[in-house]
């Protein structure tokens, strides 16, 4: 399982100048890589140049729950970016398993690292 | 000299930052109108009891008291039963549906408006008619709940 690095000097500096967008994870989908409470800071620009990686956190939403932001690891990826997404803690995530490939629109950006 | 931690503590409180969900249903995605429907068969079957009770004859203050500890008894139960099928169901319907249900079945809110009423109708009442109603407006959330995982196996039984 890969790590989630904690933010340096760097990322607040790229947080106040608005280059990163923080969120507050909420739910047990992601443990025990990060627990619920814990924040994280997200690139929202990542994807403009290049696709999603297979292992990247990503926040995206689904067309079923377009009100709610969800964070989730890249399982796979296809030519058009489209992500295969699923919680590091399988038995209890609800992730493309349930509701399919993730479209490019619905991704908002990349995790790149705990806020602080 | 503050450390960094402190203002960090100190951002995340007074700006809070939006909720991005490491998401589980339910926890587990686990719902099923079954349980609604199990309670209302214990309305029913409650209603029934109570309908079908007979007063003792005559003034035997003993099997007075044991009629109505009887009738309290199935009425407490219907009572409490009533409450669980109204609650079972409200969790499907603001936990388990979601708005491209709502494209699928547009008389959705109207069916859970009306078999809510139901349960605090027999709650209220001592009425097989309602409680038969409600034992098949259930039936209809059953139907329409199973269609949205595209189960149509999922057959329609009671426990009595």
């Amino acid at each position: 399982m890969s790590q989630i690095r904690n933010s340096t000097f760097l990322d607040v500096l790229l947080w106040l100048l608005r280059q990163r967008q923080r969120f507050r994870v909420e739910g047990v989908s992601m443990l025990p890589l990060l627990l619920s409470g814990e924040e994280v800071l997200v690139d929202r620009r990542a994807y403009r140049r290049s696709l999603p990686a297979i292992k990247d956190l990503v926040v995206i939403r689904t067309p079923d729950q377009p009100n709610l932001w969800l964070i989730k690891r890249v399982i796979s990826t296809r030519q058009d970016g489209a992500c295969f997404v699923q919680g590091d803690n399988l038995f209890q995530s609800t992730d493309s398993r349930v509701f399919g490939w993730v479209e490019p629109p619905l991704i908002l950006g990349r995790v790149t690292s705990r806020f602080l | 000299m503050l450390s960094l931690k402190t203002i960090a503590t100190q951002i995340k409180t007074w700006f809070p930052a939006p909720i991005v969900y490491a998401h589980c249903d339910g926890p587990c995605g686990v719902y099923d109108p079954a349980a609604a429907r199990i309670a209302a068969e214990a309305v029913l079957s409650m209603t029934k009891k109570i309908l079908e009770l007979q007063p003792p004859d005559g003034g035997d203050p003993k099997a007075m008291a044991a009629y109505e500890n009887t009738i309290t008894r199935y009425v407490q139960i219907k009572e409490e039963q009533a409450q669980l099928a109204k609650k079972e169901l409200l969790v499907l319907w603001t936990d388990y549906f979601k708005p491209v249900h709502l494209e699928q079945f547009p008389d959705l809110h109207t069916q859970f408006w009306n078999v809510a009423k139901l349960c605090s109708a027999c709650k209220v009442e001592v009425s097989l008619q309602h409680a038969n109603e409600l034992m098949d407006a259930i039936e209809e959330i059953q139907k329409m709940f199973w269609a949205t995982k595209n189960r149509m196996d999922v057959p329609w039984y009671k426990a009595s």
